[in-house]
């Protein structure tokens, strides 16, 4: 081709249409298909359980007497209200308390995602950057509490700290705040912001880890060389060059955590030292259902379902992620 | 080499005395335990409760002790009494503990309602009160105590022995089936990528990981064990390690209760869940690594001086995927003691894990830090375990 050529080629014949990195990345995760299914069903299960008040027919603690183990699809005579589900063992609306149990769940897991991350990172980053003795302390003490057996240790916490819920100081205004988020009382709150401190607790692990690893490679990079030739303080480094840059694996990680989070608090509940019953859970309602599936096998079925496809949804985006952000993450 | 691992195991010591101390403290601290019924009967007419036998109960938990003694008494068993050197006795009158603490009702500012605060100490404990007391050599040297609860005044270790072949059963079998079936279909599942037998199988895996056990195991039950049941189909039964009576089932017959067909029928269904959920686990690390090292130029190398593809598959490629799967297999020595708490609760299997989860919701603390303790020196010892193991499978590997 000619230089003559080329000059006379339109501007648009010869470059391509520019693309931000966001667009990049949500073309790639497009392309995986079970991942964008797995998104779809996200967004329902999230605004169904945003709606709760709207879509639920029923209040949650809410009893109908002599209507034990109704059949599903059973309407309320008085009120016209149908049970979508039935109803439970002292007859309060199963559907009611599922889609409850479901936004109590999924926002114990997500507050625990937030707060574990952001922890996960801070430490990472401090412990890469600064590397000293700062890294050997924090690193020193992230290996140790990753070398004591977890779900035996969380048993024990959990077990002390509810039965013991009033030791614990928790201000006023965060209790309200998760009991208006929650739809509970700032009381029944109190349990599941001890659930989140338990796992967030032992969840932010993995993520200092894996920034302390991406600060480490950052640190040699050129761009950061050029941002403190320029001036920049450490503070700004860290923020403006380190995070940015190591977000792929923590959003990665932060995906599969909501996945660990949502079975971890369902296995507490299940085992009885999780959020108790009068406060509606999947873990819980699955743990109430083991004693009447004798009779009615099908029961364990309506809790126990959506946190296989809540476990599965969170799954399948963190992998789609991990192949749009970077397919050579090892997570 | 030698310092790292010298190092190490002083770290390893700390973490388990460490961690043994926060839990013990934990459990110790927090109010209720063995005394929680007492303070009702205390109010009751019928059966009046003195403040000496609450002191005298209080004694018997050693709970009149200040916590650092309970720790260490339980931990290597002293101090047993003054400390006697040259015919002379030390700290005889070193105050230890607690006999009757003054407990006075006090208004909370905050709350207006009346707690009870311990404000004082009517009788102290002296350190010359512990010669004569019961007390264990300690749980280092072997002795676990006495369990509190659920098999009350026997000692720990009877319990535990009890219930171990149990979980050696469950977790041995089902470990020893997922290697046999996981490592094989991980290199298959590697060796034919992209294939359809590839693609079904990441998939089957990929659900596998992600199903949580306590909802499958609840699933198994209902599909082999309750429907088929209910429909006079041949059923597994579950719960459980043996039945209490004879029962019949069709097809297979007769059933006496605990012979041996009746232990491997109970074994079956806890077996099944816990092997396909170390299947999916261990068959995508194998797959992964496999996948890794069918990349390499040894692999290629191999190749090319015309080796047989199954040697290169086997002896090349397998052995050097096998060594980031130590990292996993040595952690199932911890397993085998603390059992699948999941699996063994759902269904009911008399095994460490459930005990466990009795002993913690029972109040049985001496049960559940016997466990704890013993479990958190397995751990311990897989990871250095892992780490030796590391270096002999992959003499490229320094550990500094």
């Amino acid at each position: 081709m000619s230089a003559a050529q080329v000059a006379s080629l339109s501007p648009e014949a010869v470059t391509i249409e520019e693309r931000s990195p966001f667009q990049i990345v949500m073309t790639r995760f497009k392309r995986h298909r079970l991942a964008m299914v797995s998104l779809v069903v996200m967004t329902v299960i999230f605004i169904i359980t945003i709606l709760a008040p709207v879509i639920a027919p029923f209040e949650v603690q809410e009893l109908s007497v002599d209507k034990y183990f109704v059949e599903w699809g059973t309407v309320d005579e008085e009120t016209g209200r149908v049970h979508y589900l039935g109803t439970d063992q002292i007859g309060r609306d199963y559907f009611s308390r599922l889609i409850y149990a479901g936004r109590i769940s999924l926002t114990i897991a997500i507050v625990s995602v937030i707060i574990s991350e952001l922890v996960g990172i801070i430490v990472g980053a401090v412990s890469g950057f600064f590397g000293g003795w700062v890294d050997a302390i924090l690193m020193r003490f992230v290996e140790f509490m990753l070398t004591i057996p977890l779900l035996p240790l969380l048993l024990i916490i959990s077990s002390m700290l509810l039965r013991n819920e009033e030791l614990i100081p928790i201000p006023e205004p965060v209790l309200n705040f998760m009991g208006n988020l929650l739809l509970l009382t700032p009381r029944d709150a109190r349990n599941a912001v001890l659930i989140i401190l338990i796992l967030a607790g032992f969840g932010w692990l993995n993520a200092a880890q894996l920034m302390r690893g991406m600060v480490l490679s950052l640190r040699e990079q050129t761009f950061v060389e050029a941002s403190r030739s320029l001036g920049a303080s450490n503070y700004r480094i860290i923020m403006r060059d380190m995070i940015p840059n190591a977000m792929a694996p923590i959003i990665v990680d932060a995906s599969l955590g909501l996945a660990g989070y949502i079975v971890t608090e369902a296995a507490l509940a299940f085992l009885g030292f999780g959020i108790q019953d009068p406060i509606p859970t999947w873990g819980n309602m699955l743990s109430a259902s083991q004693e009447f599936m004798l009779d009615r096998p099908w029961l364990p079925l309506v809790p126990g379902l959506p946190i296989f496809l809540c476990s599965l949804a969170f799954n399948y985006i963190g992998d789609g992620l991990r192949d749009a952000l970077d397919p050579r993450l090892k997570l | 080499m030698t310092a790292f691992f010298i190092r190490r195991i002083f770290q390893m010591i700390l973490v388990v005395l460490v961690s043994a101390v926060a839990t013990y403290a934990l459990l110790n601290l927090a109010p209720g335990g063995p005394l929680a019924g007492l303070r009702q009967q205390q109010q009751s007419a019928r059966f009046q409760i003195t403040e000496e036998d609450i002191a005298r109960i209080r004694a018997y938990f050693e709970l009149d002790l200040f916590l650092p003694y309970r720790f260490t008494r339980w931990l290597v068993g002293v101090p047993t009494g003054p400390m006697v050197i040259g015919g002379n006795e030390y700290f005889s009158d070193l105050v230890v503990g607690c006999r009757k603490p003054i407990e006075s009702d006090i208004l909370n500012e905050d709350t207006g309602e009346y707690e009870i605060v311990i404000t004082g100490c009517k009788e102290d404990v002296f350190m010359k009160d512990l010669v004569g007391r019961r007390s264990s050599r300690g749980i280092l040297l072997g002795d676990f105590g006495l369990s509190w609860r659920i098999l009350r005044d026997r000692p720990v270790s009877d319990l535990l022995l009890s219930r171990l072949s149990k979980t050696l059963q469950l977790i041995g079998l089902s470990t020893l089936l997922s290697l046999l079936i996981g490592v094989p279909l991980g290199v298959y599942s590697a060796v034919r990528q992209y294939s359809k037998f590839d693609y079904i199988f990441t998939s089957l895996a990929f659900m596998g990981s992600a199903m949580p056990t306590f909802f499958f195991g609840l699933l198994m039950i209902i599909l082999f064990s309750l429907v088929p049941k209910e429909a006079g189909w041949p059923y597994v039964p579950s719960g459980l390690s043996e039945s209490v009576r004879d029962y019949t089932i069709p097809i297979i017959g007769a059933v006496e209760a605990g012979s041996f067909k009746d232990r491997s029928l109970h074994i079956l269904l806890p077996t099944a869940v816990l092997t396909i959920v170390n299947i999916s686990f261990y068959s995508r690390f194998i797959r992964a690594s496999m996948l890794e090292v069918m990349r390499q130029d040894y692999v290629r190398t191999a190749r090319a001086k015309g080796l047989a593809e199954r040697v290169v598959i086997l002896k090349h490629a397998l052995r050097n995927a096998l060594i980031p799967f130590i990292t996993i297999v040595v952690f199932t020595l911890p397993g085998l003691f603390s059992g699948a708490l999941i699996t063994e609760s759902i269904f009911a299997w008399p095994g460490m894990g459930r005990l466990y989860l009795l002993a913690l919701g029972d109040f049985d603390y001496p049960v559940a830090m016997a466990i704890f303790f013993i479990l958190a020196i397995l751990t311990v010892i897989a990871t250095l375990m892992r780490d030796f193991l590391y270096t002999i499978a992959d003499p490229r590997i320094r550990l500094s």
